[in-house]
């Protein structure tokens, strides 16, 4: 088989953090009628994203390490619940292991994270969860019409996947954060969402989980800030949810990991050049300082402002993790500052 | 490479390889119309290692409702009514490592064996006929006094093995679970892309099965997609070709004499009492090792590698003149060995093997550590088998795993074949556990390369060893290689370090 070999990329590299990245924020595309009202992504973004999509899954193509990734981000997702589940609407016995919660995954890119989330659905949904992140249903948004192309291609060649694409339980949709936020459809379920009845304030529809992985430094800052970004991403949150998402620290070992060795020419790198821009990482505390203040902005409404009292009950988490070559990526406690890590916010209840 | 559509192969190679391959291809319209059904996992061969997954699947909590079916040509009623007198043994008999027992155990299927049948053992005699150089393996070293030995490995048959394997299947439920026995597979296809229909199945293996025996003719073959196909379907693989690895390796020009053996009493009884011995005697002249494994009541079993001439001629001995040449060939020197090997059974020769046996064993200085003499073979239970190195050059190809004999087979001297494959199944098991548990697709070729890294060089390192223990203990006569091996094996008897850095290689911890 020529699509399996060792892959000299993976297990010569000197890298030990890096991530092809692969989200995108894409403004205004002149190609698209939809005019976005924000434009989070940059142009230069899209044309590098949309370039690495035949190749998105190849698993031993430039998107490798991102796949290889994948699944820390399930165990990450249920480190979170288990520290703190969302309130569950239903109070029955079972309600901690049922398939209850509602996920968006914004900048879904060629779908790696969000197809094997929506794999998790149980197709029964009275059936209990078959894993920790309890995923009810599944929304992926992206701005590239091209990925959201690949992803869904992708998608149907899983039959259980596929089954939840045609019962709306998972959906790709090609659109911004921004346009979601200001569409009026009720919820991301065919359920209407309680809280958002209830909250007449609040039109847009709301999550249970929303994740973010690889995503905020990938934003245009000329356009927006990672602040605004983050506020959007938490109105998109139902009260109690998580989000949760993933970033690389903008330190010295992270230059030399990421950029130098990382997107180095084959075999030494991992990632293809050009991926990332290290201005633009992002350290943890930026972030948790962001979130708060994106959790009090989330708070406002037409009438009244936010204020510290919507830090209540929130809850900031933060891990490490390393890419070993040979063994892999691993969760390394306290290696946030060197490079990759993942983070979460919950908002109070 | 296997013919793949272009569309499914758009994620597995690259843009210039693409081009061409799967043009050419035909499609039959008349079985694409037919939905197959669609099973997470699917077994093709019974043996203990499919079976194995099957159970080892079954008993995990995360894997258990995974829909899984297994494919046999045999008929596994059979396996399952499988019954022998507590005096006879099969002569397909394993030596199961305490690592192969102890994940039968914790998948519940030990306990479906009947373990009156089976017999630990707590030594291992290793020795070499031409210098008389000597190993003894046994766990002394790490035991501490007053506790018992620990056991080297277990014999085991494997109708037992898989006799307890169906016994567990069954006892999961057959919820989720299909067992197609007397079923052959057709042919093995790529899926087709069912567009608006359903899924894109162009990269999933399909199956056309069908029922052998009588009833061949009537019954049509079905069609079933498999998520994952693991080809435990030995030597020959035919998923294997069907994901077109190959496979390189050679044949020793060796045959393997199997016997069930039943002894005279020890002369010194064992101590303890529970302690039990196996013995190989390497016999550079005669090319290969005579190993005699102990089996409940005083019965062994016999595995003899040796040419396939002096294979043929031991097998057509009478009775007695077979017990005397294997008695022999635990004691005499080599040139006698020879000479007995060269003896044909003419009833007007004067001396017969015993007589010769008796003779020349007079005349031989006998070392301490010797089996008991055997004194009768189990009716019918005289086999043999070519042997052979095999290795698959991947074990695992898009929606496509190998697992024992279809992914290695190996020189049997150390009994390790199917403890290999016992722990392919195990480390499968444990690879799909955990794409299950993170939303991987468990076809996946990101999902499979834990397995596949995970047992290819265990395995090769085993079949290496085995290959080179059996070249070295191919020199005849007295000379440099026959001098260096015989010294290697008295230092390691001396230096318990190594011996028991030996073992747990040999144990796969």
């Amino acid at each position: 088989m020529t699509s399996f070999r060792p892959t000299f990329r993976a297990l010569h590299s000197a890298s030990t953090a890096t991530r092809p990245a692969c989200r995108h924020y894409l403004p205004q595309r002149s190609l698209v009628t939809r005019n976005h009202s924000t434009s989070s992504v940059s142009a230069d973004e899209l044309s590098h994203f949309s370039a690495l999509a035949s190749s998105w899954w190849d698993p031993m193509g430039p998107s490798r390490i991102l796949h290889l990734m994948n699944p820390l981000r399930h165990e990450f997702i249920a480190s979170c619940l288990a520290d703190s589940p969302p309130p569950t609407t239903t109070t029955t016995a079972n309600s901690a292991n049922a398939a209850n919660l509602h996920y968006m995954d914004i900048g879904c890119g060629g779908g790696i994270f969000a197809e094997s989330l929506a794999r998790t659905i149980p197709l029964d949904p009275s059936a209990p969860a078959p894993t920790a992140t309890r995923a009810a249903s599944m929304t992926a948004i992206d701005p590239s019409t091209m990925l959201i192309q690949v992803a869904r291609e992708h998608a149907r060649m899983d039959p259980t996947v596929d089954a939840h694409l045609r019962s709306g339980k998972f959906k790709y949709l090609n659109t911004t954060l921004e346009d979601v936020l200001a569409s009026t459809s009720p919820s991301p379920s065919s359920e209407p969402s309680e809280s958002t009845l209830s909250a007449g304030a609040i039109s847009h529809p709301q999550f249970d989980m929303v994740t973010l992985f690889e995503v905020i430094e990938h934003i245009d800052p000329t356009t927006t800030t990672p602040q605004a970004f983050l506020s959007n991403c938490l109105r998109a949150l139902k009260p109690g949810g998580w989000l949760i998402g993933s970033t690389i620290s903008r330190t010295f070992p992270s230059f030399l990991l990421n950029q130098v060795i990382a997107e180095a020419p084959w075999p030494i790198g991992v990632v293809p050049r050009g991926t990332h821009e290290w201005s633009k990482f992002v350290n943890p505390p930026e972030l948790h300082a962001w979130a708060q203040e994106g959790l009090m902005r989330a708070a406002d409404s037409a009438t009244t402002r936010g204020g510290p009292s919507a830090l209540e009950g929130m809850k900031w988490k933060c891990m490490g993790t390393i890419y070993v070559p040979g063994l892999g990526w691993k969760m390394v406690p306290g290696s946030e500052s060197w490079g990759n890590y993942f983070w979460a916010v919950k908002k109070g209840v | 490479m296997r013919p793949i559509s272009r569309a499914a192969l758009r994620s597995y190679v690259c843009p210039s390889c693409r081009h061409g391959i799967g043009a050419g291809r035909r499609r039959f319209g008349t079985k694409i119309d037919q939905t197959p059904d669609i099973y997470d996992v699917v077994c093709v061969g019974g043996g203990p290692a499919g079976l194995g997954l099957l159970a080892a699947l079954r008993a995990s909590p995360v894997t258990s409702k995974l829909k899984v079916a297994l494919i046999e040509s045999q008929d596994l009623n059979k396996a399952r009514a499988w019954n022998m007198d507590s005096t006879q043994f099969s002569n397909r008999v394993s030596s199961l490592t305490p690592s192969s027992k102890e994940f039968l155990q914790k998948i519940g299927a030990w306990e479906h064996l009947d373990t009156e049948r089976v017999q630990d053992y707590q030594e291992m005699q290793v020795w070499d006929g031409e210098s008389g150089s000597r190993i003894s393996f046994d766990w002394s070293m790490d035991t501490p006094a007053f506790e018992d030995m620990r056991t080297v490995a277990t014999m085991t048959e494997n109708a037992n093995l898989v006799r307890g394997l169906l016994g567990r299947i069954a006892a999961s439920g057959d919820e989720n679970l299909k067992l197609f026995s007397n079923t052959t597979v057709a042919g093995i296809e790529n899926g087709t892309d069912l567009q608006t229909e359903g899924p894109d199945l162009s990269a999933w293996p399909v199956l056309s099965i069908k029922p052998t025996g009588a009833t061949a003719e009537t019954q049509p073959s079905s069609r079933i997609a498999a998520r994952l196909l693991v080809g435990a379907d030995g030597i020959n693989s035919p998923v294997r070709s069907f994901a077109d690895i190959t496979t390189h390796g050679w044949d020793y020009n060796r045959h393997g004499i199997v016997a069930t053996l039943s002894l005279a009493d020890p002369i010194t009884p064992p101590f303890p009492a529970y302690m039990r011995t196996a013995y190989q005697r390497f016999l550079p002249a005669l090319g290969g090792p005579i190993a005699l494994l102990p089996l409940p009541n005083n019965h062994a079993t016999l595995v003899w590698s040796t040419t396939p001439e002096n294979a043929a001629h031991l097998k057509s001995l009478p009775t007695p003149a077979f017990l005397a040449m294997v008695n022999a060939a635990f004691r005499l020197s080599m040139t006698d060995l020879t000479y007995m090997m060269g003896m044909t059974e003419s009833s007007s020769e004067s001396t017969s093997h015993e007589d010769e046996l008796s003779w020349r064993i007079q005349h031989t200085p006998l070392p301490a550590q010797i089996p008991p003499m055997a004194t009768g073979v189990q009716t019918g239970t005289v086999a043999s088998f070519p042997l052979r190195f095999r290795h698959a050059a991947q074990y695992i190809s898009p929606r496509v795993a190998l697992v024992g004999d279809a992914a290695h087979v190996i020189h049997p001297l150390a009994g390790q074949g199917l403890n290999l494959g016992l722990a392919d199944v195990a480390a499968l098991s444990r690879t799909i556990e955990y794409a299950v548990s993170h939303g991987m697709d468990i076809g996946d070729l990101l999902t499979l390369e834990r397995y596949s890294s995970e047992r290819y060089l265990p395995n090769a390192k085993i079949g290496g060893a085995c290959d080179l223990l059996h070249k070295m203990y191919n020199i005849p006569g007295q000379g440099p290689v026959t001098w260096a091996r015989s010294l290697g094996l008295d230092v390691i008897d001396k230096l318990p370090f190594v011996k028991s850095f030996l073992m747990k290689n040999a144990e796969g911890y």
